[in-house]
């Protein structure tokens, strides 16, 4: 059983937000509109956060690409009254929106963020493009970033029907796929190998918000 | 034993003009909320203020206020039935219906919140018991059953009076009574024998309540504001408070309006109580401000400024001047502690508490631990209507109880010391 991970190194991110967009069609996720987007009705599987500092002319800006961390220790999961959000043997942090009642405990407890609801009925901008891979959620339940878990279990099963082992790099997230400065790794962590398990390993890896002992499963690596 | 019980049940029998009027008000009142309520499940919660970060709103505030509004009722009818406190003998059964109505609404705020309201059994057939929320659903239902069986041998002695008395409706008091209709010595005194017991396991229950329902904000960590063991302690305090202050602003109306046999010394003794308990929430508040204020620790510090100083900082003050420091000097000082001045101060602590709940559960979801824009929540009309839709319903159900049942407890004969104006 894999471990699946994720690296993302702040370096070569340019902040260019192709990894968002790409995880909207990937994933068919909803479109608020300028409206609703203006009250806080946005979904973003995966948002570039932004921290601008100082001021001119001496400003920085960093980006932070943030996906689900699918934590080891979710406080999604470990609140959730209907196990509508649980872990998968392989590590993944995943949602049921056929049971999900909508209560909202588990986006009040997600620290970082990465849960969203469908407070209005969902649209998409066309129909004939939407993933058939991908459900399409109805009005009033939470979702949230799957690690592409259609792209997984798909890869999962092809290396099966041939019988071989899952190779590093079967399988490809969206955001990994588009990303301009190949920012973002995924893979299986306990692969020593891998090449997100050589990232993780590197001097710059830290993750988010760590003191609070969720374990994330998402590595970051230090500009610098 | 009939003149007695003839002058108790007469509030039963006359229904003026005002009652029809007030009736009509609340049933219009509901059918707004309800209109509100059909576009929330058409459109989506997206007709309310909730948005991210602030996932829980006004709904939410007022579970967590009804759930400790049934506090109140607990705890008079503990005094009565399990320490033998007979002075509050006569608001006991107000109290215990007080309790079992302000429940149904918490658990009824709980299903207007949801986003998938049709999947409200999910809870009892999926219930994950690691899961703070379904404890709360368990205490819940424990003690509205407890609530339930307390109403119930409370009150079988008079529904079989009333069935004597009112043989029109002698088919309703038989069902409330379940038909069980034995009124021999021996039934009333396991009625009471029961009664002791159930108040034995209502007062450990209610601080269970209280508890659970302040943990399902406070065992959220990475929630400044929420995370605290503090939390259950105070949840236990200001329902009683607030619980409490209840009783005696629906004693004092239900006195005036419906001329229910109520010693005169009820209310001094019950704001009594009320005035010793309120410095109590103002030693929590204390404790957490100095602990906040002192360590500074940032999103701490970031939740009070919100509190105390950000949007909805009005909140708090008011809270504080209007819900805390005038209803103590109010009850205290000499000249404002008559039945009027303690309704008064009574109902500014309810309001307080509510305040009080706004406070905790609304501006923790402002502070975001990652650089995201902050949070900001505004009330819309729809939860304006559908929160006093469900306040209505709450006065509906206990003006149509205090027609259908003598809401203070039926003498026999002898006259219960101090009773009457």
């Amino acid at each position: 059983m894999p471990r699946w991970g994720m690296v993302i190194d702040l370096d070569r991110c340019t902040a260019c937000q192709a990894c968002t967009v790409a995880c909207i069609a990937e994933n068919n996720q909803p479109v608020a509109g300028p409206e609703e987007s203006r009250r806080g009705r946005d979904i973003f599987w995966n948002q570039v956060l932004a921290v601008v500092e100082g001021e001119y002319p001496r400003v920085t800006a960093r980006f932070l690409p943030r996906p689900c961390m699918h934590c080891d220790e979710p406080p999604c999961v470990a609140v959730c009254p209907v196990m509508a959000t649980y872990k998968r043997d392989d590590g993944l942090v995943v949602q049921d929106n056929e049971r999900c009642i909508g209560c909202r405990y588990c986006m009040v407890a997600c620290p970082y963020g990465v849960r969203y609801f469908n407070w209005r009925r969902p649209q998409h901008p066309t129909t004939e493009n939407l993933n058939p891979d991908v459900p399409v959620r109805p009005l009033g339940v939470v979702e949230k970033c799957t690690f592409c878990i259609h792209r997984v279990d798909a890869a999962m099963a092809r290396a099966r029907q041939e019988g071989r082992p899952l190779r590093d790099g079967d399988v490809q997230t969206a955001c990994q796929q588009t990303c301009t400065g190949s920012a973002i790794v995924f893979g299986d962590l306990d692969d020593p190998s891998s090449q997100v398990a050589r990232l993780a390993r590197d001097k710059r890896a830290f993750r988010l918000l760590e003191e609070l002992g969720t374990r994330p499963r998402v590595i970051y690596l230090k500009e610098g | 034993m009939h003149r007695v019980a003839d002058r108790q049940l007469q509030p039963l029998l006359a229904a003026g003009p005002s009652y029809y009027a007030l009736v009509g008000v609340l049933v219009a009142l509901i059918g707004w909320g309800l209109y509100a309520y059909t576009r929330q499940l058409s459109e989506g919660l997206g007709v309310t203020g909730m948005n991210t970060p602030t996932y829980w709103g006004f709904y939410i505030v007022n579970f967590v206020f009804f759930v400790g509004l049934s506090a109140g009722g607990v705890f008079v009818a503990s005094l009565v039935h399990a320490f033998n406190v007979q002075a509050f003998k006569s608001v006991a059964r107000i109290a215990e219906l007080l309790a079992i109505s302000c429940l149904i609404l918490a658990a009824l705020f709980i299903l207007l919140d949801l986003g998938k309201p049709e999947r409200f059994y999910h809870l009892f057939i999926y219930g994950r018991l690691g899961s703070p929320l379904i404890w709360d659903v368990i205490v819940i239902a424990v003690y509205l059953l407890v609530g339930l069986a307390y109403g119930y041998f409370g009150a079988r002695a008079d529904l079989v009076r009333c069935m004597q008395a009112l043989p029109r409706r002698r088919w309703l008091y038989r069902l409330l009574a379940l038909g069980y209709t034995d009124a021999s010595e021996a039934a009333l005194r396991r009625d009471r024998r029961l009664l002791r017991g159930l108040a034995m396991v209502a007062l450990p229950l209610a601080v269970t309540l209280h508890s659970v329902t302040a943990w399902i904000l406070g065992l959220v960590k990475a929630r400044p504001g929420w995370y605290s063991p503090l939390i259950a302690p105070l949840f236990v305090v200001s329902a009683s408070v607030s619980g409490l202050a209840l009783v005696i602003v629906v004693v004092v109306l239900s006195k005036r309006l419906l001329r229910l046999p109520i010693g005169a010394r009820v209310v001094p003794q019950l704001g009594t109580i009320l005035a010793f308990l309120i410095p109590v929430l103002g030693y929590f508040l204390f404790a957490e401000l100095l602990t906040v204020t002192f360590a500074k620790e940032p999103a701490e510090l970031h939740v009070f400024a919100e509190m105390m100083a950000g949007r909805y900082a009005i909140v708090f003050w008011v809270n504080l001047i209007l819900g805390l420091l005038l209803p103590l000097a109010l009850l205290v000082y000499p000249k404002t502690r008559t039945e009027a001045g303690i309704a008064v101060a009574a109902a500014l602590v309810v309001l307080g508490v509510l305040a009080e709940r706004w406070n905790i559960v609304i501006p923790s979801q402002f502070h975001r631990d990652l650089p995201y824009p902050p949070g900001s929540y505004a009330l819309t009309w729809v939860e304006y209507s559908v929160v006093v839709g469900v306040y209505a319903l709450g006065v509906l159900v206990f003006a149509l109880l205090a027609k259908l049942f003598p809401l203070v407890e039926l003498e026999d004969g002898g006259a219960e010391p101090g009773a009457g104006d």
